[in-house]
């Protein structure tokens, strides 16, 4: 079975006493050993999804916020080795539990959408085979059941005519139709945490307003729990009630939506939020330039020392360069990872 | 608009190929010149009066459209003519040594698929792994090494050196083995088999490890194991035949070039097959046996690109029938 190896787990139990949330992902660090050295894709990553909650994961190309999202599943792709952290999941670290355990997990507990509908669904394989086949493995029905219960799936994700649907193709799909059968094929088990990974990106911009709308209210209906992952600030404004912001493999600031949109601290999620376009702001006279973030994200393989943003901040000091921040509560519920708000930091090599 | 008409299609396609083959073959054969005249012209005694005789016998003397239709009409009805060497029909000796050769090639493509398949998914599943680096290397290995090089050493080790399998032959001429046909016969067969096989696994491990390694990247199969399914099924039901679409192609070579490996393989070990057959009658200016064994490759070239087709159908819904 394809797992990431996990090089040191943390073999401390999930905090006993008090439930913790349903997702609580703790130090976790993912890194890539390649012939020219190592990727620190994931560097040191905390943040928790409670139930019936959607957390997004924001950030650019490259800060490792798809990676992060793999590795809830153990998935990324090979050469990712966990090096260190906890995946604390409904009680269990899954980082510790063995692939068996795991299997049973992945599609039945906690289930994935992808980016691409056009790659991720298999082509020589029918709707309907390929949706059977999950639910008839976790849950041992019949073949005649997993039909019916995949029509009704189909159905609920807004395909009309199921049962023609089954029997397609991929290729006989159009893209958002493609899409809405990936999230149905996530549903199947009816997922307590629902990974979604750039869900929109590949889709035009109308169909991306209608799989937006699916999602928010598929939640809603199945008390779903989610973890949307995008750089898109639009998408995450519209589904997300708490936002992780991510850059070079580690969060700058995690905090409600309102806040982050209302009130951001760290300086990289001002910048990020000062080149959305807006629809309200009127672009002549002085500000007749979209602001942009000069410069641009740091290669991993050397990432630089101190705070990764430092080369690109506004408000960087030479304490900057030298000390990497870690991340404190600035109010309740609000987190940011930045010395100049006073985050405490570690001296760096 | 269905798979009647794709079919039909296909099988005309294939007539028109087999014609424009035959007459190629004719024409270059023709080229050559009268085999009467090559063959007895410095015989001693033989005249000029006998060889024009002997020519109108043949029906050498005609001119060449009339002469490549009533070919053309006799092999359509299987009537290959007499070997000139064997004195024996043509259609006798494709059908005898045809069964040799089959005897060894379908075996061998057999168990190479299922060597290469097996192979071919352990190591794309330890890529990097030392059980990928050992299957590779020794894919590579036979990959370059001459066919027939395997062979004589396959030779030197079981018949020589510890003298267990033998070295030529389809049938021991005396003795037969434990005193069946059926025994001896596969007993002769295991060393050629196993030479065939050798260098049509080498290749299709290295077909199947790299289109395998290149499917297990896609996202549908990161997606089928997010969906927790186990390895055995996304490996044998989602990979596996999505990589062995590219397979198919060069399957469908194998059949349809057996005659390619087929002269060195009897070459070596001696087996009285259509490969051996062919080279005997080019170096003998056997004509009637050339044409005639050239005809049965293209037939069986023609009818293994089809099946290949038929096969892709089948196995890819993406592509569209016409």
């Amino acid at each position: 079975m394809r797992s990431i190896p996990v090089s040191a787990p943390d073999p401390s139990p999930a905090k006993a006493g008090q439930p913790g949330p349903l997702l609580a992902v703790e130090g976790l660090k993912v890194h890539f050993h390649t012939r020219d050295g190592v990727v620190r894709a994931v560097d040191g990553v905390d943040f928790q999804v409670g139930t019936g909650q959607t957390l997004g994961i924001v950030g650019e190309s490259g800060s490792g916020k798809t990676v992060a999202s793999l590795t809830l599943l153990r998935l990324a792709p090979p050469p990712a080795r966990i090096v260190a952290g906890r995946v604390v999941f409904e009680g269990e670290n899954l980082l510790l539990q063995p692939d068996k355990r795991l299997a049973e997990i992945r599609g039945r507990r906690m289930a994935m959408i992808f980016q691409n509908p056009a790659t991720s669904l298999n082509p020589i394989l029918s709707v309907g085979q390929q949706l059977t086949e999950i639910l008839r493995w976790h849950t041992g029905v019949s073949r005649q059941a997993a039909l019916d219960r995949a029509a009704e799936l189909l159905t609920l994700v807004g395909i009309s005519d199921p049962a023609a649907r089954l029997r397609q193709y991929p290729h006989e799909l159009s893209g958002g139709m493609k899409q809405r059968v990936g999230i149905a094929r996530a549903l199947l088990c009816e997922p307590a945490l629902l990974l979604a990974d750039e869900p929109t990106t590949a889709l035009d911009v109308t169909i991306q307003a209608q799989i937006l709308d699916l999602l928010a209210d598929l939640r809603q209906r199945l008390s779903m729990s989610m973890v949307l992952v995008t750089h898109d600030m639009g998408v995450v404004a519209r589904m997300a009630d708490r936002i992780t912001v991510m850059y070079a493999g580690r969060v700058c600031e995690t905090a409600d939506a309102d806040t982050i949109f209302n009130a951001p601290q760290h300086p990289y999620t001002r910048a990020l939020l000062e080149s959305v376009p807006r629809i309200d702001h009127s672009y002549s006279g002085a500000r007749r330039v979209l602001p942009s973030i000069a410069g641009r994200p740091p290669d991993l393989l050397h990432a630089p020392p101190g705070c990764r943003f430092h080369d690109r901040c506004p408000e960087a000091a030479p304490e900057c360069r030298r000390t990497m921040p870690r991340e404190h509560l600035v109010a309740p519920g609000h987190s940011v990872s930045c010395l100049r708000r006073g985050s405490p930091g570690e001296e760096t090599p | 608009m269905g798979a009647l008409r794709f079919l039909l299609r296909r099988l005309a396609f294939s007539a028109a190929l087999i014609l424009g083959v035959s007459f190629i073959l004719f024409a270059l054969i023709n080229a050559i010149g009268n085999p009467i005249q090559i063959l007895l012209s410095e015989t001693p005694g033989v005249s000029e009066e006998m060889i024009a005789t002997l020519s109108r016998y043949y029906g050498l003397d005609g001119n060449f459209i009339d002469r490549y239709g009533a070919w053309l009409w006799s092999i359509v009805h299987f009537d290959f003519g007499t070997s000139i060497i064997y004195n024996q029909p043509v259609g006798e000796l494709l059908e005898v040594y045809g069964l040799e050769t089959l005897k060894l090639q379908l075996p061998a493509i057999l168990l190479s698929t299922l060597i290469a398949t097996a192979a071919g998914v352990i190591a794309a599943m330890r890529q990097h792994g030392w059980a990928d680096f050992s299957i590779v290397s020794s894919a590579m290995l036979g990959h370059s090494l001459p066919g027939f090089l395997v062979g004589i050493v396959l030779i030197l080790i079981f018949s020589y050196w510890l003298g267990v399998l033998p070295s030529y032959g389809a049938y021991s001429t005396r003795n037969l083995m434990m005193g069946s046909m059926v025994i001896d016969g596969l007993w002769h067969m295991v060393l050629p088999v196993a030479m065939l096989t050798v260098f049509n696994t080498a290749t299709l491990t290295l077909l199947m490890r790299s289109s395998l390694v290149d499917v297990l990247r896609q996202d549908y199969i990161t997606a089928a194991w997010a969906s927790g399914l186990p390895a055995r099924r996304v490996v044998l039901h989602h990979a596996l035949r999505n990589a062995f679409i590219p397979q198919l192609t060069y399957l469908g070579t194998l059949f349809g070039l057996m005659l390619g490996t087929a002269p060195v393989t009897e070459t070596v070990f001696t087996w009285p097959g259509l490969g051996a057959l062919y080279i005997t009658a080019i170096h003998q200016l056997d004509y009637p046996v050339i044409m005639g064994v050239t005809m049965v490759i293209t037939v069986m070239l023609v009818v293994a690109t089809l099946l290949t087709d038929i096969a892709y159908v089948v196995i890819d819904p993406r592509i569209r029938l016409g």
